[in-house]
């Protein structure tokens, strides 16, 4: 192998010399000597470090043995010289350390360089991933506030109607569906004539008076109930507002500062927040088994559906934010048929629909 | 390639030149700027890349374009070439007061790391490479030393110490501390390290000798007594009407930054 050797009575440049690795004989013009086996130093030579320097002391003095090209370094690597495998195996270790090491402070330098575009660019790649994967990490402190921000900032627009025969129904249904859940609910009669229903983070659902009006009986109002908690439950208020508001949004939640321009924006987006197909089966499946566990008749749900498509004119609104299908009704309805055990207790409340 | 064997002859004492003799058909590569005459028959060409064969198909010329372009150097090198039938000259003269150095690359086995605004001319056939320091600390600290200029080949190089020049030779192990912008020119089996000595504070503001190169042994370094950035500090605070800035020798970043590379 072609090296380097530095030492007594050399050139100060080095001379070229030949080393034999497996006798350890090195040779140049003029003279020989041997690479020791014991009480050497090993370390990475070079300007880019790529090679390796083999040195030692005799009584004449220091020695040096270099291999600068890479290729060589490489093959002793490899292969270390006899008596010298620790110094290698040492040396790699380190080395190996250093290039971590090395490799974490320019990624850091450019992670913080490129960050923000980085994250722009994963927000608009993978948004619903995203969305899903931020929403399931927001404490639920962060939730509440939010929702109850939002609250706040539509309450101005809403005609509150908390008293009163259908708002105790809308409650003690609520109330029923809700058992054990690790949000605190509240559920708010809202005078208005769309029929229509929402749910905000955290555990707020609001009620028109126009939906509740549409019902034909209780167990439909309990489905729709139980529909809309399920959204709540599942996060898909959280995810959807997340998705929508996109980094703002995150950052609000992240710094705990959900007051102010996210609260109005939030509030004005809740209300048009449409759900994606897989969230509303989702909720409906959810909501159907919660309806089952709480004892009310899940036949209310799918019979929505119907009392939806009697109505007279226009779409309602809910079925604009809950993007309804015939397939829903049937997968209800499917579901249902499943059900064994059918008796069940009716609600106390009649008559249905109760006078505002 | 082969190289280029070529005569030469430095002129002057504190303000030299090299005179390089080609032979017909001979060539030598150089900094365009520093090109002082040229007798007949020499002709002057200025090609992508450095002329070696190194830079081989488009992508490797396109490499050592993005990395001169990193390095603040010029993309383009000149080419002196002797087309006529007999032996011609061509003079290089060194940019401002010190000591050209000859180096046969031969002898400090066929690189040379220098500092990047060094070097002078070479033969043909010697390639301007590029060296990054692979240690983080020359990185962090030093702009200067990081990024080093590699001549490689068995020709002549030459390249310019401003001032004095010091040739120190240093055993294995010995150790010589600099400041770096003392630094020309070291052989590669030389251990090169930028080493911090001074407040932060300080650094920022003065970026005067807080920066140590710290050069182990074995191998030839060349070292100039007054680098171009000390000399030009000390011009341009004599004369503050002519708004020129300051440049540390060492400052954070600053050889990284600075371009004085026309
Ligand atoms: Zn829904």
């Amino acid at each position: 192998m072609q090296a380097r050797l530095f030492g007594p009575g050399l050139p100060a440049a080095g001379q070229a010399c030949e080393w034999q690795t497996d006798s350890g004989r090195i040779q140049w013009a003029g003279g020989e000597t041997r690479l020791p086996s014991t009480g050497g130093a090993l370390r990475s030579a070079g300007f880019d470090l790529a090679g390796l320097e083999l040195s030692w002391a005799d009584d004449a003095g220091r020695w040096a043995l270099q291999v600068l090209a890479a290729a060589d370094a490489t093959t002793l690597r490899a292969t270390p010289p006899a008596g010298w495998e620790e110094a290698f195996a040492q040396l790699a270790g380190t080395t190996r350390r250093h290039r971590k090491g090395r490799a974490l402070g320019w990624s850091a330098l450019a992670l913080f360089l490129a960050a923000p575009l980085l994250l722009l660019a994963g927000f608009f790649a993978f948004s619903d991933g995203i969305a899903g994967w931020i929403a399931q990490r927001v404490p639920q402190a962060q939730e509440e506030a939010l929702g109850e921000a939002s609250f706040r900032a539509m309450q101005a627009s809403l005609k509150l109607r908390d008293e009163g025969e259908a708002a105790r129904a809308v409650r003690e249904i609520g109330s029923r569906l809700t058992q054990g859940s690790a949000y605190r609910y509240r559920f708010h009669v809202v005078e208005d004539k769309a029929i229509n229903a929402f749910a905000m983070p955290g555990g707020i659902v609001v009620v028109h008076s126009g939906l509740i009006n549409a019902t034909r009986t209780p167990e439909e109002l309990a489905g729709v109930l139980a529909h809309e908690v399920q959204h709540i439950e599942l996060r898909h208020s959280l995810k959807g507002l997340i998705k929508q508001a996109g980094l703002s949004a995150v950052w609000a939640l992240a710094t705990g500062d959900v007051g102010g321009a996210l609260a109005g924006e939030a509030a004005q987006r809740m209300m048009s927040l449409s759900f994606s197909r897989d969230a509303e089966r989702e909720a409906d499946n959810a909501g159907f088994e919660a309806l089952l566990r709480a004892g009310i008749d899940p036949a209310g749900m799918p019979a929505f559906f119907d009392t939806l498509a009697k109505q007279a004119g226009s779409a309602p609104e809910l079925l604009s934010t809950h993007p309804a299908s015939e397939a829903r009704r049937d997968a209800l309805a499917g579901r249902l048929s499943s059900v064994t055990n059918r008796r069940f207790e009716p609600l106390p409340y009649r008559p249905w629909p109760p006078a505002p | 390639m082969a190289m280029d064997v070529v005569d030469y002859e430095i002129f002057g004492n504190e303000m030299q030149y090299v005179e390089v003799e080609l032979d017909p058909g001979e060539a030598a590569i150089g900094e365009a700027g520093a090109m002082m005459l040229m007798e007949d028959g020499i002709q002057m060409d200025t090609i992508f890349g450095d002329g070696s064969a190194q830079q081989g198909g488009l992508f490797g010329k396109l490499l050592g374009a993005g990395k001169r372009l990193l390095t603040g150097e010029s993309l383009f090198t000149t080419i002196f070439h002797n087309e006529g039938r007999n032996k011609s000259r061509v003079a290089f003269a060194a940019p401002y007061p010190g000591k050209i150095v000859p180096v046969d690359l031969t002898t400090v086995g066929g690189t040379l790391i220098c500092q990047k605004d060094s070097f002078l001319c070479a033969a043909r056939g010697v390639s301007l490479g590029i060296a990054f320091n692979r240690k983080l600390g020359t990185g962090l600290f030093g702009g200067e030393g990081f990024i080093m200029q590699k001549l490689e080949g068995d020709g002549m190089a030459f390249v310019h110490a401003g001032g004095t020049l010091a040739v120190r030779d240093l055993a294995p192990g010995e150790v010589l501390r600099v400041d770096t912008g003392c630094v020309v020119a070291f052989q590669p089996s030389v251990d090169f390290d930028i080493q911090y000595v001074g407040k932060l504070k300080s650094a920022l503001f003065s970026g005067e000798g807080l920066f140590f190169a710290t050069l182990r042994g074995p191998g030839r370094v060349w070292l100039q007594s007054l680098p171009l950035s000390r000399l030009a500090n000390r011009i341009v605070m004599a004369a503050p009407a002519a708004g020129g800035q300051s440049r540390g020798e060492g400052s954070l970043l600053g050889g990284l930054l600075d371009g004085d590379n026309e």
